[in-house]
């Protein structure tokens, strides 16, 4: 259509009209916005089936008929909110696979209390998810567990793993799980030895308050923030856009204490040293090598994870000694890998495909 | 007739693209201004003069509520810390009355278990890969 003619006006005049209906919703939504709560999430009806300092072992109610025989434990980073796994309905991972068939068991750390500061990996690794692991077995009556890692979850279940070589872990999958800290350029240069005191953070402060965490991950998008708002007041028209947009930023804001000790030795022993990487790192006098991982294992990465970046987690999927091993990118960030609705087309159907095979 | 291989200039469009541009450019600039020593030194010093302020703070805060027979942090912490304990043993004990009680139930013949879904679901032929 040729700017100038009848028509190419009758659209310009179609264009301006939208945009001013738009800018009316803007402001009508826009007061919405403001006086309205965040949108509730984590609501996935679910029973304690244990309960351990801040630890909370979730049962979630199954939603079909019959599930598959092995059940699956999903283990949560130290760093972020357990219900990124679980938004809103048709947006929750964790009510996808209960609707396909799994028996749904979560590890939720909670906010650690300033008392956890002396937790180590060792903790994690060697005590609260075997405990964990053996609850799920009791309560389901199985003796497998299949078991899914986000992100530094991903990284405690694969030290898990390579721990306990025996079993009785059935499948392993990671999402977006770091093994080479170098690979995580910003954070690494941040963490300089010669200038960042990790023994000072940890001894002053106990846990790492949230807010440091926060302005750690805001630092790697700098420009972020202020263009998400420009989004959003675009958007505001979009009921869609707008309770997505506050879902994912109420938690990403919502962050916890990182308990001291135990980010003191993820500095210096995996940030600095990078030991997961070398082979070297030795947790309760035992070496973490992730060659003797032999179950089926599936890991899966995002295109544009600016948190864990591809060179920082690419190498895992190698490194593992397992023969039924699975590497995938998706396009996609860190958090849209796992949660939104680009998971639930991108994400979710791949790991069925691969898990649903292995479960009975 | 009409020509469709010119757009219409579309200022919100273009606003958008500059909205998705100016991001990109200024995430990059910053993040290799991040990656320089000279940042990482800066990091380093705001991180010492945080804890600085953060510990004489807690000093401070720690003799104005002692002095006002008020609990302080460390006292609030100590009160937190046997509650923990408390809960600990509670869940402990919650965990044996459970099992005498499971176990009383079983001799007695009480009403069966919740009903759970039978762990029978095979993966449907046309889904799913092969191990």
């Amino acid at each position: 259509m040729t700017a100038g003619t009848p028509a190419s006006e009758a659209a310009v005049e179609a264009r301006v009209r939208a945009e001013i209906e738009r800018a009316i919703q803007r402001n009508i939504k826009g007061l919405e916005y403001l006086t309205t709560a965040d949108p509730a999430m984590g609501l996935t009806p679910k029973d304690i089936a244990y309960a351990r300092g801040t630890l909370r072992l979730y049962h979630y109610r199954p939603l079909a008929e019959e599930v598959y025989r092995v059940p699956v434990l999903l283990v949560m980073s130290l760093v972020s909110r357990a219900y990124i796994l679980d938004l809103a309905p048709g947006q929750s991972f964790i009510e996808f696979l209960l609707r396909q068939g799994y028996d749904v068991y979560m590890i939720d750390w909670g906010v650690p209390r300033p008392e956890d500061s002396g937790l180590r990996l060792e903790d994690y690794t060697l005590d609260f998810i075997p405990d964990c692991v053996s609850r799920v077995r009791a309560d389901s009556g199985e003796p497998d567990v299949s078991m899914i890692g986000y992100c530094m979850g991903g990284m405690l279940a694969v030290i898990y793993a390579a721990l306990h070589p025996e079993g009785p872990l059935k499948n392993l999958a990671c999402f977006t799980t770091p093994v080479n800290f170098e690979g995580m350029t910003l954070f690494h240069r941040w963490c300089d030895r010669r200038y960042f005191d990790v023994d000072r953070i940890v001894d002053t402060l106990g846990n790492v308050p949230p807010e440091l965490i926060y302005a750690s991950f805001e630092m790697l998008k700098p420009a972020a923030r202020p263009a998400g708002q420009a989004r959003l007041w675009d958007n505001m028209w979009n009921d869609e856009f707008v309770r997505s947009y506050r879902m994912f930023d109420r938690w990403a804001a919502d962050q916890v204490p990182f308990p001291g000790e135990c980010f003191r030795q993820t500095i210096k022993e995996l940030m600095w040293e990078n030991r997961l990487w070398k082979n070297t790192l030795t947790l309760g006098g035992r070496r973490v090598a992730l060659s003797s991982i032999r179950v089926p294992f599936l890991h899966v990465m995002a295109e544009h994870d600016h948190i864990v970046p591809y060179e920082s987690a690419k190498d895992l999927t190698a490194m593992v000694g397992s023969a039924d091993k699975r590497e995938v990118v998706l396009k996609g960030g860190h958090v849209s890998l796992v949660a939104g609705a680009n998971a639930s087309r991108r994400l979710w159907p791949q790991l069925d495909a691969w898990l649903s095979v292995r479960s009975v | 007739m009409t020509d469709p291989r010119i757009p219409i200039a579309d200022p919100f469009a273009m606003w958008r693209e500059w909205v998705a541009q100016s991001e990109r450019q200024w995430n990059a600039l910053l993040n290799e201004a991040m990656t320089t020593d000279q940042y990482g030194q800066s990091l380093g010093r705001f991180m010492e003069l945080y804890l600085v302020m953060q510990k004489s703070l807690g000093e401070a805060m720690g003799r104005y509520f002692t002095a006002l027979n008020i609990p302080t942090r460390g006292d609030v912490l100590a009160l937190g810390q046997r509650l923990s304990a408390i809960e600990e043993r509670l869940t402990r004990l919650e965990a044996s009355l459970e099992r005498l009680g499971t176990a009383r139930a079983d001799g007695e013949g009480a009403a069966a278990p919740v009903r759970r879904p039978p762990r029978t679901k095979t993966p449907a032929p046309a889904g799913g890969e092969t191990p």
